[in-house]
């Protein structure tokens, strides 16, 4: 294994690692916020994933097509999550852990039959945007364009949702409310608002995530149940309701399957769920979580 | 007065008889109508080959009961039925379409998994049953039953006909050493074995060096992609899963991964159809029924006109194929004069059936048709708005199947003598 | 001579539902014969899964690793060494049983969310070496031929041995939900400290149940292979683990017999509804969240809300599992 081949493989630890951040962070957002596991944050992800492509279809244009579609899906599926969230999620907040994870995983079963009604069975081809369909060369090993833009913007989503929580009204809010829903609401806070709010930013970057991964590969029914269980991975190893928790996560997880494939190739996956289970068994709450959760 | 108003009743009552007789339809014993099933992954992985197939399949019924069905008088009625993809749901419909809706002959199925327990149910209930995209090995060799009969080149068929045309290839630029990348599941596993193994018979001087084993269903192969690039391998050779390997040509062609190294892999119409411009030109790939290579046979023309005027695209092998088994099924019908499903198998033993790709025919072995495999270089076609095969090698069955002469061996190691009489067995 | 009234209580609905059991097959076509068999199995498991949830307060999502180790320990004991059927489901609920014991050692450490992704990660784990280990399992394309024993080839021979069995293991797991350790259950699901400071060794408990559970799920499982002629390893995914909680919640958790009445409800719909769409996810999911919404006590739950109004067992002031 030669230097510039272990940077290969480290950097596509890091882009695989970043597309788990992207959906992973949504979810744990809602676990931290509202104490819902949302099984069916990955079948979001598809959704918007569907909606970029409808629009790039329908933009046409090889410079510009993929640049709007992306944040359009974005915004339909935080339209999407706000209206789920009036009118489905907020029934189950009081309810047990049982009936939110059963609410959610029949979301998965009637999304996947929605997609398959309004898309087809066919598979969805994005072509990456002009000028980013090659490769660069970084310290000798070829990294495809595409995967730079993917990382910063992850950098970006990640900074950007520190700054929301850390220095913005809402943000502030949003974290009195995990730590105390009852007192939020005796200070006149409409706690229900919030709650909206946090399910549709996390929808938004989940459709933003779908956007930006519909490049990546060819979109397919399916992709949400075989990836739901790498993010309920990185969000048990980084702790659940923590960002910073889904970033570590992330890209612990994409980097251990990185280097994986080389040393144990058949055992990559199982190696995956065997760290989750370590971590359950030695620190449920995680790297990053608060023990308090548990 | 009596006496005549008798006879004119009489002959009023002999009109009238006669009028009913004449006027009213002719009672003819109504013709049973054959029932036939259909098993396909319509929920799953394969939803899109399935959907072909479902659909080649209904229009070749409509087809023939144009003519009154089977036999021109037996009017088919189709059932269809989901799978999901998983061989409890495929063991259960296969049930209700035999004990409910008592069909005669069973057609199908996507998945291998699906289609071996599905082929144990038909075997058990004594019902016909073609599989046209499920295509494991174990089907007609490990698993064989009479009442199956395989109109798709199988597992051990599709990756000889690469040893073969690949070899070719691998000679005349004096290929060294080759990286195999295959999804980490039954097919994927068999499909390389056979290659390698077969490979090593006949050009021993090409190496394999390397195995990757993704897992099925892998969307992120970046990894893979730098992992087989640092490699260095003069060939790469590719089993993955269809929706896989468009994810990992789609992922490598940004690398300059197809410039660099000479790759060959499964790319059925339905790839080149979906993937036209995506798709890395230059690339060796196999199909099992491509409608191109065989427009001069008049059959698979008006096919290909037929279908394109109703679905409004090119059939993929997939449609192929399955229309290719509901016309076999009428053939033997035909043959036999019959519907009754003993009497179509045995009709079907060793038949030669016209069918969309030529004129074939069953080994008896194996009840494994030869059907022909399709190797070929990816290239652009002005007659066509997607890229198809150029340098075009058919491959037929007698050059691929497994030699008769390791059948038995192969059968006695998967123990069939305990799930078949002998009197099966023999041939 | 029979009152309607008797139909009030419930030992009346429970002969009925004996007395149907024994006589639809007789009734019906011998495809729902087969069913009917799938039922009695899925309902089987789905009470052994009850045994955890509905007694115990905890969500499992791995059940069907047990379920699925069961399977491949029936098929593989008949199709590689023609053992007789007894000995094969005896093999199969101590392997269950040893491998519940491996898993829940770690996972009684644990409660609400994590344990309910560690027993999913554990299933997945079980699958994941089934559908790898070729040489022995058959991969994924699983084990076929596997025969019924000859006396039990006829599918009404099989299905009222199947009714026998599973009568039996029912008394036998209410006689468990029934007794101290039954009622130990109850006390860890509504309040697992205060079971704590009495002295009670919660983590002994789980762990025993836990066995259990897994116990009848691999009997569930060794019953399933014979009868299914093959098995693949997506019987032991997390998506078959969601089945006998779909069962579980649809019957009515807090029920004896709600798995089964789900079992009833959701192996019909499955069967009937596919006879006329592929879109049948669709359907299971807006029942779920039907029932999820408006019916939180499952059907047996609702029903008796209706016919017995003052009740204790009131799943609405159940309190909110620990997480």
């Amino acid at each position: 294994m030669t230097e510039s081949q272990l940077f290969s493989q480290f950097l596509s630890g890091v882009s695989r690692g970043m597309i788990l951040f992207f959906i992973s962070s949504g979810l744990t957002l809602i676990f931290g916020v509202m104490n819902i596991l949302n099984f069916a944050h990955a079948s979001f992800w598809l959704v918007g994933a569907y909606f970029t492509w409808t629009f790039w279809k329908i933009l046409y244009s090889p410079i510009f097509g993929l640049w709007i579609s992306i944040p359009l899906a974005a915004l339909t599926m935080a339209g999407i999550g706000w209206i789920l969230e009036v009118v489905l999620i907020r029934r189950v907040y009081n309810r047990t852990l049982s009936e939110q994870l059963l609410l959610t995983y029949a979301l998965v079963l009637i999304i996947g039959d929605v997609i398959k009604l309004t898309w087809g069975v066919e598979d969805r081809i994005v072509a990456r945007p002009q000028g980013m369909e090659g490769f660069i060369d970084i310290l000798g090993a070829p990294f495809p364009t595409y995967y730079i833009f993917v990382i910063t913007l992850g950098g970006f989503v990640a900074w950007g949702l520190w700054w929301l929580l850390q220095k913005t009204k809402f943000g502030r809010t949003v974290r009195a409310a995990v730590f105390s829903r009852e007192m939020v609401g005796a200070l006149g806070i409409p706690v229900h608002r919030i709650y909206t709010g946090v399910f549709a930013l996390s929808l938004f970057i989940a459709g933003l995530a779908g956007g930006v991964q519909a490049p990546i590969s060819s979109i397919t029914l399916g992709m949400d149940m075989s990836i739901i269980v790498e993010c309920f991975a990185v969000v048990v190893i980084g702790g659940f309701g923590s960002l910073p928790g889904a970033l570590v996560g992330s890209l612990i997880v994409g980097l251990v399957y990185s280097f994986a494939i080389l040393v144990v190739p058949k055992m990559a996956l199982v190696l995956i769920f065997v760290v989750t289970a370590i971590v359950l068994i030695v620190r449920p709450w995680g790297l990053f979580g608060t023990p308090m959760r548990a | 007065m009596k006496r005549m108003n008798g006879c004119k009743i009489g002959n009023m009552g002999m009109i009238i008889l006669l009028a009913i007789v004449f006027l009213s339809p002719l009672p003819v014993k109504a013709a049973e109508p054959y029932h036939l099933g259909v098993v396909l992954g319509l929920t799953g992985t394969g939803a899109l080959y399935s959907r072909d197939g479902k659909n080649a399949v209904e229009m070749a019924v409509e087809e023939i009961n144009k003519g009154g069905g089977f036999l021109g008088k037996h009017p088919i009625k189709l059932f269809v039925r989901d799978d999901q993809t998983k061989p409890d749901v495929g063991v259960r419909e296969a049930k209700d379409l035999i004990l409910r809706e008592k069909v005669k002959c069973v057609l199908g199925t996507y998945s291998s998994a699906v289609g071996l327990a599905v082929e144990d149910v038909c075997y058990e209930y004594k019902v016909l049953h073609i599989p046209a995209i499920s295509n494991t090995e174990a089907m007609t060799v490990d698993n064989y039953s009479p009442y199956t009969y395989q109109v798709v080149p199988n597992t051990y068929m599709q990756a000889m006909g690469q040893v073969i045309g690949i070899s070719k290839y691998a000679k005349q630029k004096g290929w060294k050493s080759f990286v195999s990348i295959g999804s980490d599941y039954e097919w994927g596993h068999s499909t390389v074995n056979y290659f390698v193994d077969n490979m090593k018979k006949t050009f021993p001087e090409f190496k394999l060096t390397k195995q990757y084993w993704p897992k099925l269903g892998e969307k992120e192969f970046s990894s893979y992609i730098t992992a087989v690039m640092g490699d260095k391998p003069d060939f790469v050779y590719a089993a993955l899963a269809s929706n896989d390997n468009i994810a990992w040509m789609k992922q490598a062609k940004p690398y300059g991964f197809f410039t660099k190294f000479p790759y060959a892999c499964l790319i059925s119409v339905t790839e080149m159809i979906e993937m036209k411009d995506e798709l890395p030109r230059g690339v060796i790939g196999e199909t099992r029924a491509p409608f191109f290579a065989h427009m001069d046979i008049p059959m698979m023309a008006n096919f290909v006109k037929n279908y394109r005027a109703k679905h409004n695209q090119y059939p993929s092998d997939w449609a192929v194929m399955e229309y290719d088994a509901v016309y076999v099924l009428k053939q033997a019908i035909e043959k036999a004069q019959s519907i009754d499903i003993e009497k179509v198998k045995n009709a079907l033993k060793g038949m030669t059936v016209d069918t969309t790709r030529g004129k074939l025919n069953f080994r008896k072995s194996d009840n494994m048709l030869n059907c022909q495999s399709y190797i070929g270089i990816i290239a652009d076609d002005p007659q066509y708005p997607f890229p198809i095969y150029k340098d075009l090698l058919i491959v037929t069955g007698e050059e691929s199947w497994r030699p008769e002469s390791e059948i038995a061996a192969a059968r006695e190691k998967s123990g069939l003598a305990k799930r078949r009489s002998p009197g099966e067995l023999k041939f | 001579m029979i009152k309607l009234g008797v139909l009030r209580t419930y030992y009346g609905w429970l002969a009925l539902a004996l007395a149907a059991s024994i006589v639809l097959p007789l009734v019906v076509g011998v495809f729902w014969v087969h069913v009917l068999i799938e039922i009695l199995i899925m309902g089987l498991f789905a009470t052994s899964f009850n045994l955890l949830f509905g007694y115990m307060g905890q969500l499992s999502f791995g059940q069907a690793a047990y379920y699925g180790i069961g399977a491949y320990t029936t098929a593989l004991m008949i199709t590689k060494a023609s053992i007789p059927l007894p000995l094969c489901m005896m093999a199969s609920v101590l392997m269950a049983g040893i491998c519940a014991l491996i898993f829940g050692y770690f996972c009684v450490r644990l409660t609400g969310i994590y344990f309910a992704i560690l027993t999913m990660a554990f299933g997945q784990l079980v699958f994941y070496i089934i559908f790898q280990w070729y040489g022995f399992t058959g991969g994924d394309n699983g084990i076929q031929g596997i025969p019924a024993p000859p006396l039990l080839q006829n599918v009404y021979v099989y299905y009222y041995f199947t009714l026998l069995l599973v009568i039996a293991a029912l008394i036998v797991m209410w006689f468990i939900t029934n007794s101290p350790f039954g009622y130990t259950m109850r006390a860890i699901r509504d309040n697992s400290d205060r079971t704590r400071f009495i002295g009670i060794n919660i983590r002994k408990y789980m762990l025993v149940n836990f066995v259990i559970s897994g116990m009848f799920a691999g009997l569930s499982g060794s019953l399933w292979a014979p009868f299914n002629r093959s098995i693949a390893p997506d019987l032991a995914n997390w998506a078959h683990s969601g089945i006998p909680v779909f069962m579980a919640v649809i019957g009515g958790p807090l029920g004896f017999f709600g798995p089964l009445v789900g079992s009833v409800v959701y192996t019909f719909l499955s069967a009937f509804v596919t006879g006329f769409t592929e879109y049948w996810p669709i359907v299971i999911g807006v029942i779920i969240i039907f029932i999820v919404l408006f019916l939180p006590g499952g059907i047996l739950g609702t029903l008796q809300q209706k016919t017995h109004p003052v009740e204790t067992n009131n799943p609405n002031n159940k309190k909110k599992e620990t997480r």
